[in-house]
């Protein structure tokens, strides 16, 4: 990034124009003011400093003449007709006065000379005291004159227009800091809610970048990110593709082998039969349900394990959920002389936040299970119960329980499935089983 | 007689499927591919459809002929049983069997479909009764009158022949004839269906057409 398109180097210009603008201003006001306003109109005569030094050099040439010293006077008193004048002698007296408006004492003593100069200094009106001649003996001659006839120095005539003008100077300085740091709270706030922004794929969308300063690079790099997550995604996706069609091919490439045996082994069957050939036909055909139930276990419990099971939670009415389940297995329990004993409608219990997909699947294993591990209790139980803290779901078998060796084995991979399953969906489940039968409670915190 | 659509490349399954499927009776069509499908499409009544083909696949043969064949009934048969595979396949078709496959369950599957589908139009006896179901008429054999139904029995009735055989839920059943969410333990049905026994089964005290699966809901018999 070029340093002439930073914020920095902008905010740099601002201060630096700023003090420059003030500097600048002050001095050219000041120049011109001086320039035009005090030479013209202005008499120097009317210069307090001017008045001073004049009345010390004149006085100083003064002698102890009363005659002299009214005539002085009275050439003061013409060229400032608002001034007044006294002289006090060697002796202390008032000598002589000339327009005096106050009561100034006849005789003067050390105290009444200090008490003057105090009330005198610095006040209105000016006051310029000096000693009469070189020797200092010879009595003082005072001069007074308003204040308000004089001319003022140059910064208290202008000082309050220069502060005005240094005012309005710091006051647009801090306006334009203002606007310059507000716009960048606004591109900052622009950029945070453009990043928020969510495209169809739930991935953030690209900002427009109009500037090449550092909230710009931001952009840029944030730009760069989305396009890197996209990419990942898009890997991700090929990949789930590739995945999906694996499986797929796989899943293919191994049931067509077992439909053309089962196809076989149905042609065989319309053939005339002895026991024993019925009873193989029989044993070959269980065999192919079951290898089938297993191909799809093993690829179901891969992809769990995996975390590519698709999971899509909702609101499910659990007794609904069940009904239609169990209608669906009912015709097998049913092939079986199973006794089916359903209890749905004793309790109500809410609805369960699952993906019915794997809810489907929990209950399909469960009752596979049943069917080729429990056929010999011919018993299959479903209700629900409530207790303070759980919704349950009981389903409860006759058979020779988990620990009796099967005749048909495979039942672990089913089972791993229900177990991430249900840790999945966030419940939990319980299985007891003895030599009288299993049952299995599934559990949701209410 | 009805007519099979069936598409298969594999040979030996297709052959065996074909030979199955013509000993109960049905009139087949067997394609190799998707190729040329349309000439057959306004004669069947059915059409079974493997996934896996050359050329075009299952899923876009069946959805072609939903759209242009609405009350075509297509089951999907395939030996892709991943869910993704049979959400995909349901969202056109009515159903979807999964290889390995047996000959019965692929009958009563199409069965099933034909009848959904009024696809079967001999006339159906069922215990004493007989229906015709074109203009659903019921007609006890035994005392040759004609069984008159309320507008509900008739729409409970018509749709448990349209499913039969298949165990129906209380909730299916009330929410396909009222058209109104089902509100558990509501009696509704209940009554509807007793006064329908009352109409149709012999002993209306211990029913043989209209069985009641306990838990669940009913079941016609055939």
């Amino acid at each position: 990034m070029k340093f002439f398109r930073s914020l920095l180097a902008k905010y740099m210009l601002i201060i630096i124009t700023a003090l420059f603008l003030f500097q600048f201003i002050i001095f050219l006001t000041a120049t011109l003011l001086f320039n035009t306003g005090m030479a013209k109109e202005r008499n120097e005569n009317f210069m307090p400093t001017v008045i001073e030094d004049k009345w010390h050099e004149q006085a100083s040439n003064l002698e102890n003449d009363q005659k002299k010293i009214n005539d002085f006077f009275a050439r003061w008193k013409e060229q400032y007709p608002d001034s007044s004048m006294f002289w006090i002698n060697e002796k202390g007296t008032l000598q002589l006065q000339l327009d005096l408006e106050e009561n100034v004492p006849s005789n003067w003593t050390a105290t009444t000379t200090a008490r003057f100069i105090k009330e005198r200094y610095d006040s209105d009106p000016f006051t310029v005291i000096a000693f009469v001649g070189k020797e200092e003996k010879e009595g003082f001659v005072v001069f007074e004159i308003p204040r308000d006839k004089l001319n003022k120095e140059f910064y208290e005539e202008y000082g309050d227009l220069l502060l005005g003008i240094g005012v309005i100077i710091l006051i647009l300085f801090i306006a334009i800091s203002f606007l310059f740091f507000r716009s960048i709270q606004k591109r900052l706030i622009y950029v945070q809610e453009a990043m928020e922004i969510r495209d169809t794929d739930h991935l953030p969308v690209q900002i427009d970048v109009k500037k090449q300063d550092e909230i710009g690079q931001l952009e840029l790099t944030f730009n760069k990110m989305v396009d890197e997550l996209k990419k990942s995604k898009r890997r991700e996706q090929e990949e789930e593709q590739l995945r999906r069609k694996l499986i797929a091919n796989l899943s293919h490439d191994l049931r067509t082998p077992l439909t053309k045996l089962q196809a076989n082994l149905s042609i065989l069957q319309n053939e005339d039969q002895t026991e024993v050939g019925r009873q193989i036909i029989q044993v070959m055909e269980d065999s192919i349900q079951s290898v089938d139930g297993l191909m799809d276990n093993l690829i179901s419990y891969t992809l769990l394990t995996a975390s590519k099971y698709k999971y899509s939670p909702e609101k499910v009415d659990m007794i609904r959920f069940l009904r239609t389940s169990l209608a669906s297995w009912y015709p097998l329990f049913e092939q079986e002389q199973f006794e089916v004993d359903i209890q749905l409608d004793s309790v109500k219990i809410g609805e369960w936040y699952v993906d019915p997909l794997w809810m489907e699947r929990i209950l399909d294993n469960l009752f596979q299970n049943v069917l080729r591990h429990a056929k010999s209790g011919r018993y299959i139980g479903v209700r629900i119960d409530t207790t303070s803290t759980y919704e349950v779901i009981v389903m409860t078998d006759h058979g020779k329980g988990m620990k009796h060796d099967s005749d048909e084995k495979g039942a672990g991979i089913g089972l791993s499935i229900v177990d991430v399953m249900i840790r999945g969906l966030d419940l939990e489940w319980e299985l007891a089983s003895t030599e009288n039968g299993t049952t299995i409670q599934i559990k949701k915190h209410i | 007689m009805v007519h099979i659509l069936y598409i298969e490349d594999e040979k030996e399954i297709g052959n065996w499927v074909k030979e199955e499927l013509i000993e109960k009776g049905y009139k087949v069509t067997w394609l190799l591919s998707g190729e040329g499908v349309e000439k057959y499409l306004s004669m069947a009544d059915i059409v079974i459809l493997d996934v896996m083909l050359p050329g075009l696949d299952g899923f876009s043969i069946g959805k072609r002929i939903k759209n242009e064949y609405q009350k075509l009934p297509i089951l999907m048969l395939s030996a892709r049983t991943a869910v993704e595979d049979k959400i995909e396949g349901l969202g056109f078709a009515d159903d979807y069997v999964t290889k390995p496959f047996h000959p019965k369950e692929l009958i009563a599957r199409v069965e099933v479909l034909l009848r959904r589908f009024n696809k079967k139009d001999q006339i159906i006896e069922l215990q004493h009764l007989t229906i015709d179901p074109q203009d659903f008429q019921i007609v006890n054999r035994e005392t040759r009158e004609e069984i008159l139904l309320t507008g509900k029995q008739y729409a409970i009735f018509q749709y448990l022949f349209r499913h039969a055989n298949q165990i129906l839920t209380k909730e299916q059943i009330y929410e396909s004839v009222w058209e109104e969410v089902y509100i558990e333990n509501d009696k509704t049905l209940m009554v509807h269906i007793r006064y329908l026994r009352e109409k149709l089964e012999k002993d209306p005290a211990n029913p043989t057409i209209i069985e009641t699966i306990r838990g669940i809901g009913y079941r016609l018999k055939e």
